[in-house]
């Protein structure tokens, strides 16, 4: 009996310390911005309660509307291209043997190296003084545009960036759910004469429904939430046409140093991704893991 | 018979062409990054562009290292090591408490794992900086190790919950017979008998706090806490438009990140989908 109840608290004392971790670093700085968001915060020193002020500010700051907008469109494109060619590579790479194997280990190279580094390469080769775009676009005609100072090629520039780096992550997402589908449907389906088409439309899709969904959640979710790719290839830039929701918050925060409406915003793109977030919950229940 | 042959042929160099396609698609940027970083200065720019550099020189990878990198990498090494250590430590504990114990509260912690694993960094920026200038952890190197170990512990501990659940549990009953505590059973029995999964958690956050940009840079501001990342984000606006020491740093964190990847890719892909895909 003894030895029974002092069993009982052993997973607890287990967990304690990794909850401690998270509720100190995760849930505490959430209640602390709350906090912060519904007073007037001057020079990190709270000065008086405005209750839902900041808020107000923020959802009618024609900056913050316009990275909405920024933001919509650059989860859009990207989230459709990134996943497209992720998928694409997941079917191409799919089959055993060294040069597929080789292949995957190549993709997943700019996944691999810092988001801040490879936004910097990438910056490098849009620049007009690196000279390739100018080779590039020069029999075109447009020599002497740069790619990065005009609005709309700069985000397209962006949403290259995206798919550059988070395809090698949808093709591993999508691999591992190509994976579980027993070889035996694909050799079945081929005795009974369906072509290669036939088989993805009726085997790979409909197998795959869960694990594309997941990909396409997670994905979604790191879209909206992108601050390195704009931060270092664009600035935000030209003007502020591709300053995202939270390279706006950012700068709300870290360079202009209005702490209520930068912890307001931070809060409501929190909220936004507690909706994504259990989404993706829902899907993970479905998929049995849970 | 010499159709099917060249049907073979030809299928064979389709394939190769596509691969070759991807392959400069993924390489493409790093590989001009890199050859830029050995053109000296005023090759750098030149029009047109040539691809392979004529006097390869290392003149910007001098330059950054006078420019304290080293301390840099030293602060981006000490960090990393601290992270990957504590996490492991409490991943370990908490992915052992749910692999092998039932208690009322088993699921909720479940879910909250993938909840949690799941917030993106971004949307906890500004409070987290809030918290930890009002803590006086703001701008230390502890602060960081704390950070990234919050966010990382998450799919630790999912990856060790998976790992454990793969074990015999035999032998752990041999040694809770023989009265060996659960603690102990855990770092006697357990742990030993875990490296691979280990290994796999651990390059995972390692990976994570090297390459980690954002949350250095908004939650330290002085050189002594600075780690290479911002270092380079800083290089960014230091030298301006000089590429060849932005590039040259660019190349200097990849290395090992790349060694890493070569030499042990099989343990890394097992944690991407973490938190997972397949039943």
């Amino acid at each position: 009996m003894e030895t029974r109840r002092a069993e009982f608290w052993v997973p607890y004392r287990l967990i304690a310390p990794a909850v401690a971790l998270e509720a100190g670093l995760v849930i505490g700085p959430l209640l602390v911005g709350f906090w912060y968001s519904l007073h007037n915060v001057r020079f990190f020193q709270i000065r008086s309660f405005v209750g839902w002020d900041n808020y107000m500010r923020v959802v009618t700051s024609p900056e913050v509307l316009g990275s909405l907008a920024a933001t919509a469109i650059f989860a859009f494109f990207s989230l459709i291209l990134t996943f497209a060619l992720g998928f694409a590579l997941a079917l191409w790479l799919e089959r055993d043997g060294r040069s597929a194997t080789l292949m995957r280990a190549i993709v997943l190279v700019p996944y691999m190296i810092a988001m801040l580094v490879g936004s910097m390469l990438l910056k490098w080769l849009f620049s007009q003084e690196a000279g390739l775009s100018q080779l590039a676009l020069g029999p075109l005609g447009m020599g002497d545009v740069s790619i990065l100072a005009n609005p709309k090629s700069a985000m397209a520039a962006l949403v290259f960036n995206a798919m550059w780096r988070d395809a090698a992550f949808a093709m591993i997402m999508l691999l591992a759910g190509l994976k579980s589908i027993p070889p035996s449907l694909h050799l079945a389906a081929r005795v009974d004469g369906a072509d290669a088409w036939m088989r993805f439309r009726r085997i790979t899709l409909p197998l795959l429904r869960i694990p594309i969904l997941i990909t396409v959640v997670r994905l979604l979710i790191h879209f909206v939430n992108i601050l390195t790719f704009p931060l270092i290839l664009t600035g935000g830039g030209p003007g502020n046409s591709t300053e995202v929701v939270v390279l706006r918050m950012f700068r709300l925060g870290f360079q202009d140093h209005i702490l209520g409406p930068a912890n307001a915003l931070a809060i409501l793109v929190f909220l936004a991704n507690l909706a994504l977030v259990a989404m993706l919950l829902l899907l993970f229940r479905r998929a049995g893991r849970l | 018979m010499t159709d099917v042959f060249a049907h073979a042929l030809r299928r064979r160099a389709a394939r190769l062409a596509v691969n070759a396609l991807i392959g400069l698609f993924a390489l493409l940027p790093i590989l001009w990054g890199f050859l830029s970083s050995l053109k000296p200065t005023d090759k750098i720019v030149e029009f047109p562009p040539r691809l392979l550099p004529e006097n390869p020189t290392l003149e910007h990878y001098a330059r950054i290292f006078a420019d304290n990198a080293a301390y840099f990498i030293a602060n981006s090494i000490a960090v990393s090591a601290a992270s990957v250590l504590l996490t492991l430590a409490l991943g370990a504990l908490a992915g052992y408490a749910i692999a092998r114990f039932r208690f009322p509260g088993r699921d909720t912690l479940m879910v909250s794992t993938v909840a949690v694993m799941s917030i993106p960094i971004a949307s906890l920026l500004v409070p987290t900086f809030t918290l930890l200038s009002a803590t006086g952890l703001a701008d230390t190197r502890l602060g960081l190790v704390l950070l990234y170990s919050a966010y990382q512990l998450p799919v630790v501990v999912w990856m060790l919950y998976g790992y454990f659940l793969s074990l015999p549990v035999e032998v752990e009953n041999a040694a809770r017979v023989d009265g060996c505590s659960p603690t102990r059973t855990l770092f006697k029995v357990v742990l030993p008998l875990s490296k691979p999964g280990l290994v796999a958690a651990g390059l995972f956050v390692l990976v994570f706090a090297w390459n980690d940009f954002v949350v250095a840079v908004t939650m330290t501001s002085s050189e002594s806490a600075r780690t290479f990342p911002v270092a380079i984000y800083f290089y960014l606006g230091f030298y301006g438009r000089e590429w060849g020491p932005l590039l040259a740093a660019s190349i200097v964190s990849i290395v090992p990140i790349v060694a890493i990847f070569v030499f042990l890719q099989r343990h890394f892909v097992s944690g991407l989908t973490g938190g997972g895909v397949k039943g």
